[in-house]
């Protein structure tokens, strides 16, 4: 770890979702399914690039009215449909790694998702922390509305 | 919004002009758990109250909703009647769906026999 690094500066964010454990893991990893809630506040759309796997890596473009934020990273662990990580880098992680896990335990027929995001610039948690607040209320509503992906039954 | 108004088209353009949102698909899939006060179901969506309030009214309008006041108190509560004459359109599309299933089941087993002639499999 380079004394660049942002070791101290974590956030959790967690939200119960209305749909089991596979349909929310399988929405992490869909371009498309993504495209349609990593739209934080003002966000009006986003575009979505990955490969899936560990070790490939993804982009995400968030438009707004008056521009567009890239984000990417590179996938660290995918365990279906327990566990995801990833790296996440933008300006505003001061283009350094910073690292988001997403666990996810089944609640009934529900599925609680914890969001933890680590090495943040110490100034960009509170952001981060509303940023992945709307993401995972957008996620909620697309699940619920159906949208995502889903396994084809037989 | 006054001509939207005037202009309403037939029950099923409503119906499916309804569900054409996530929110309103979101607010419909929260309903079937059972009925809720406007403020929870707002609570539930990253958005503005207003803004779940003018999907609400959408709604209300198709004939999903239905709005009991008590009090202060507004309650929610679905009407999924409509949504019968909605799916049963769909439904012909299942049949579709269902036989091209089929269709691609019959051309896997058939990919999957021994090849007659000696060529092998890739």
């Amino acid at each position: 770890m380079s004394a660049t690094d942002h070791p101290g500066d974590a956030l959790v964010v967690r939200r119960l979702l209305s749909a089991s454990r596979d349909r929310v893991f399988a929405a992490w990893l869909d371009p498309a399914s993504l495209a349609q809630w990593m739209r934080p506040g003002e966000m009006s759309s986003a575009t979505v690039d990955g490969d899936p796997r560990v070790g490939g890596k993804f982009r995400i473009v968030m438009r707004h009215v008056g521009g567009a934020v890239e984000h990417w990273g590179e996938y660290l662990a995918i365990e279906p449909p327990a566990r995801l990580s990833f790296t996440w880098i933008s300006v505003h992680t001061d283009l350094l790694p910073s690292i988001v896990t997403v666990e996810l335990v089944e609640k009934g027929t529900s599925t609680e998702l914890t969001l933890t995001h680590r090495r943040l610039p110490a100034a960009q948690v509170e952001a981060h922390r509303k940023g992945w607040t709307d993401i995972l209320g957008m996620l909620d509503v697309r699940l619920m509305a159906g949208d995502g992906v889903e396994p084809l039954s037989n | 919004m006054q001509d939207m108004e005037r202009y309403r088209g037939s029950p099923l353009d409503q119906v499916y002009g309804a569900i054409a949102d996530p929110t309103r698909r979101a607010i419909l899939r929260v309903l079937a758990d059972g009925d809720v006060k406007i403020g929870t179901l707002a609570d539930r969506f990253p958005i503005s109250f207003n803004g779940v309030s003018k999907h609400v009214k959408v709604l209300e309008r198709a004939g999903l909703v239905a709005r009991k006041i008590r009090g202060r108190e507004h309650w929610l509560r679905l009407k999924p009647r409509p949504l019968r004459q909605a799916a049963r359109w769909l439904e012909h599309y299942g049949a579709f769906w269902e036989t091209r299933l089929d269709a691609l089941e019959q051309f896997l087993v058939e990919q999957q026999r021994p090849p007659k002639v000696g060529r092998s499999r890739e």
